[in-house]
């Protein structure tokens, strides 16, 4: 396919005098990268407005030079409101004034607090002599913006006792509610749907159509390319800072996208399965209980790619952690090659040749003011210690060979950690352990918060180690993925094995189907 | 100087081979920078030396050798302090209890020598001892009981000022003990007090633990991250609470050097040395390893405050400067190393948007050799 770099291949797109939004030739530059490279976009007066890419493409820099949170470079052009201004010179009160409004995936609402005590802080409190609020006043306001925003709630209902799509309308309604009545501005939702519940989540894109067709912009920014093509208007891509193109998302179609988010390079995203191994089994998993699981079951062959598929509360990461001596199972043998595998530490895992690549990198396996050499070797540290010193150069040396061979894009092994994007982190977290050549590598969310490019290198290591005997158990709530590049998968539902599914029954529909099934009737109410 | 040779952040920070090739610019302003950075409050301490010791007629006092060896051989007992005090900082646990455990330490060898006879060798290898069960007792609750350090360890200051106070009777302890023993920390070796080479063994030593060792590594670790420390295989428990008996064992041996260097006991003089250590701490933290508290910059820290405020008292100043003094270089200290954090921040974004302009596309190398 031909390149698609700054021509978009879909109905070419006039900006116009109408626009809520335009950028012209935006560019951000920061340490070590340039994070946008002369991007320019117009969002319409009520358009749903797709905004797409990979991690570290620039979609959040976008959203915070739009909201001043960082400058641009000069020489950009952002016009707001009707006003042209220099994209060095949006400050975040200029971007409120001008009607710029962002909803994140952190809501920030205040879970304890009422409907309309949220409403209000993000206004004010109305008051009357000596500030005593007027209680009356603000409930009736909540009540008439929950009236409009098509809220499922009460003004006095604390908001944790609402369900996930109510909360993100009441930061909605908040974010919107002195912009209401006028078509100026633009908002930005991030990652809306990220933190849904599958079926919350078609009830909040109707309520998002609503919204538009006041008049609102809006700018929906979304990993999910399905949600993209169901709700917006049109769509921009970005890929490495650069307008990859902008389509009318009717001319789009998820392959397409995905092509064009990763680039021409790497279409062909994710590996195709081998056909299924045989073997002695590495890993026996006899009736195992830990957490919320029961009675769990399974075998992993020497070189195979385990899946488990399950949702949220379904137990799937207890499993990983049980076996990995972190959490202890309160029943149930494991056995690795045949021998006796209840650790009672991550020690004794970790000398038994077991790897674990934890879910949440943030909190539990990131070293962030740490170089990166440091974090490739930081499950290895001991074998460093040679004749009474820690060898730095070593290490570091040896660091070095693993951003080459991990394609990790870092400016050398003396980066900190804190300055990789999310993908490379979690390469530099997956070479961390398969450096280690273990026997059972343990993957929790390996994929999650990573962009397409990364994900598909990420997957190829893992197909590269396992071809060394090294055997897999990858959890993942990308079923879709999960299906795809796993030899065979066991569906969790509610701590339960529900299913397992090899050869052509594993399909990302089957897995939704199994690990969703309780859902299902609700989806349908839902509509 | 050996500190520069293989720590992590050092490598990270010096202009390594990573930036060599491509910073060219900016690269000798940025390398005065860093000098200034790292050697800034060396620099600051010379000058303001040479500003007291030019002073009229306390300079001469100043600069005079009782001067600098009484400052050299009582601010020894502080820096040993504060390094027992490092130990668990390098893993993000602050633990005040050191000063007072150095006091306890005090009491115990001058006691054991005044009232029960013993010889100084086996007394203070008793203190060293007592300085490890504190750190067993301390390690107990911040590791194994899990209570919020600072706080605990506060408590255990408090209750070890109070318990010595109370079995001295705000008594110096000071009968029957050897002459010989108050003459040994009063001595020099090569011209120089001898508790201040023992500062420097024991400098020497800590900083060979902390990061040259995977013990101190571990440390580093769970400061940075205490939860992927845990998934990385390391015992955190158990290493915080070695760290926390070794700190105890560097504070018995502080009180080892006060009973030598005094000769006796005084239990409100180990739990005093808290506000300099700290001190000495936070300002150590903005100097060598900028960003980081490190054992030279804890040392050098150490002899910045006491040469200001033996300039200051020398120059007439009340002797009660000595508290506004530290209480001051505390604020200045932090207020410097976040300050010099986003000045860093700043200067690395300018230094790398540079490198970008000249590297238009470095973005795409994302092919994969397995």
């Amino acid at each position: 396919m031909a390149a698609v770099d700054d021509t978009p291949a879909g109905t070419p797109v006039i900006g116009g005098r109408g626009d809520a939004l335009g950028v012209r030739n935006l560019s951000k530059t920061f340490p070590g990268t340039r994070a946008l490279s002369s991007v320019s976009l117009e969002v319409r007066r009520g358009e749903i407005h797709g905004l797409v890419g990979g991690n570290g493409s620039g979609k959040s820099t976008l959203i915070k030079v739009l909201t001043g949170i960082h400058a641009g470079d000069p020489g950009g052009e952002v016009e707001l409101a009707g006003q042209s201004m220099s994209a060095d010179r949006v400050t975040p009160e200029i971007a409120r004034a001008s009607g710029v409004r962002v909803v994140h995936q952190d809501l920030g609402v205040f879970l304890d607090l009422s409907v309309a005590e949220n409403l209000s802080l993000g206004s004010q409190y109305e008051t009357q002599f000596g500030a005593r609020i007027r209680w009356g006043t603000v409930r009736k306001r909540a009540a008439s913006l929950i009236k409009q925003f098509d809220i499922d709630a009460a003004p006095g209902d604390p908001v944790r006792s609402l369900r996930q799509s109510s909360r993100t309308l009441v930061a909605i309604a908040r974010a919107c509610q002195d912009v209401q009545g006028s078509d100026d501005g633009v908002l930005i939702l991030d990652e809306p749907t990220a933190s849904l519940p599958a079926h919350e989540v078609s009830l909040l894109l109707g309520k998002l159509r609503g919204y538009a067709s006041w008049g609102r912009a809006i700018l929906y920014v979304s990993h999910r390319l399905d949600e993209v093509l169901e709700l917006t208007d049109r769509a921009t891509v970005l890929r490495d800072g650069r307008v990859a193109g902008t389509f009318i998302t009717q001319s789009l179609n998820e392959s397409k996208l995905v092509e064009l988010i990763v680039g021409p390079r790497l279409a062909e995203v994710l590996p195709t399965p081998p056909s299924v191994m045989s073997g002695e089994p590495r890993l026996t998993v006899r009736r195992l209980s830990v957490g919320p699981v029961r009675d769990l079951s399974m075998t992993v062959a020497r070189g195979e790619i385990v899946g488990i598929a399950g949702l949220l509360g379904s137990g799937r990461s207890s499993i990983l952690r049980g076996i990995f001596g972190v959490d202890r199972p309160s029943a149930g043998t494991v056995m690795l090659d045949g021998e006796d595998a209840r650790f009672k530490s991550v020690t004794d895992a970790m000398r038994a040749g077991v790897a674990y690549v934890p879910e949440n990198r943030t909190e539990d396996a990131a070293f962030f003011d740490e170089p990166v050499y440091v974090n490739i070797g930081a499950a290895s540290t001991s074998s460093y210690y040679k004749r009474f010193r820690i060898r730095y150069r070593i290490m570091r040396h040896r660091g070095a060979e693993l951003i080459e061979q991990f394609g990790i894009k870092a400016s050398g092994p003396d980066a900190l950690m804190s300055t990789l994007s999310g993908g490379n982190q979690q390469k530099v977290v997956l070479a961390r352990w398969v450096s280690r050549q273990p026997r059972l590598l343990l993957l929790d969310e390996p994929s999650q918060g990573v962009d397409v490019g990364a994900r598909a290198e990420i997957w190829r290591i893992v197909k590269e180690v396992t071809a060394t005997g090294t055997s897999v158990v990858v959890v993942s709530s990308d079923f879709e993925e999960l299906a795809r590049v796993v030899d065979r998968a066991v569906v969790l539902r509610r701590g339960i094995v529900a299913a397992e599914l090899t050869g052509t029954d594993l399909t990302a529909d089957a897995l939704t189907r199994l690990a969703y099934f309780d859902y299902e009737d609700d989806d349908d109410a839902c509509r | 100087m050996m500190l520069a040779v293989d720590e992590p952040a050092a490598t990270a920070n010096s202009a390594g081979a990573g930036g060599r090739s491509s910073r060219l610019g900016g690269r000798k302003q940025s390398l005065f920078l860093q000098i200034v950075e790292r050697f800034g409050l060396v620099i600051f301490m010379a000058a303001m030396v040479t500003f007291f010791a030019l002073n009229g007629s306390s300079g001469s006092i100043f600069t005079s050798s009782q001067n600098l060896s009484q400052i050299l051989g009582d601010q020894a007992i502080v820096g040993v302090i504060a390094l027992a005090m490092l130990i668990p900082l390098t893993a993000g646990y602050f633990d005040l209890s050191p000063a007072a455990t150095a006091g306890l330490s005090n009491v115990v060898v001058a006691a054991l020598m005044s009232k029960h006879g013993w010889s100084p060798l086996p007394a203070m290898v008793v203190g060293a001892f007592v300085g490890a069960l504190t750190g067993v007792v301390v390690g107990y609750l911040v590791a194994r009981l899990k209570l919020n350090p600072f706080i605990v360890t506060f408590g255990v200051y408090v209750a070890l000022e109070g318990a010595t106070e109370w079995y001295t009777q705000g008594n110096i302890i000071s009968n029957n003990i050897p002459a010989s023993v108050g003459n040994w920390g009063l001595a020099d070796w090569f011209g120089v007090p001898r508790p201040f080479w023992l500062l420097i063994v024991v400098a020497v030593i800590v900083w060979f633990v902390i990061s040259q060792t995977p013990f101190g590594r571990y440390l580093a670790g769970i400061g940075s991250n205490e939860s992927a420390a845990r998934l990385v295989g390391i015992r955190t428990d158990r290493t915080i609470w070695l760290a926390t008996v070794a700190s105890g064992v560097v504070s018995g041996v502080a009180g080892c050097l006060l009973t030598a260097r005094t000769g006796g006991a005084d239990a409100s003089v180990g739990p005093s040395y808290l506000f300099p250590a700290l001190a000495a701490l936070f300002l150590g933290a903005t100097t060598i390893r900028p960003g980081r508290y490190n054992v030279w910059g804890t040392v050098i820290g150490v002899y910045f405050v006491a040469a200001a405020v033996s300039g200051l008292i020398l120059a007439g100043v009340n002797s009660s400067v000595q508290e506004v003094v530290n209480g001051v270089v505390l604020i200045i200290a932090v207020a410097v190393s976040t300050f010099s954090g986003r000045w860093r921040e700043q200067r690395e974004e300018r230094d790398q948007r540079r490198r970008a302009e000249s590297v238009p596309d470095s973005s795409d190398k994302s092919e994969l050799s397995l």
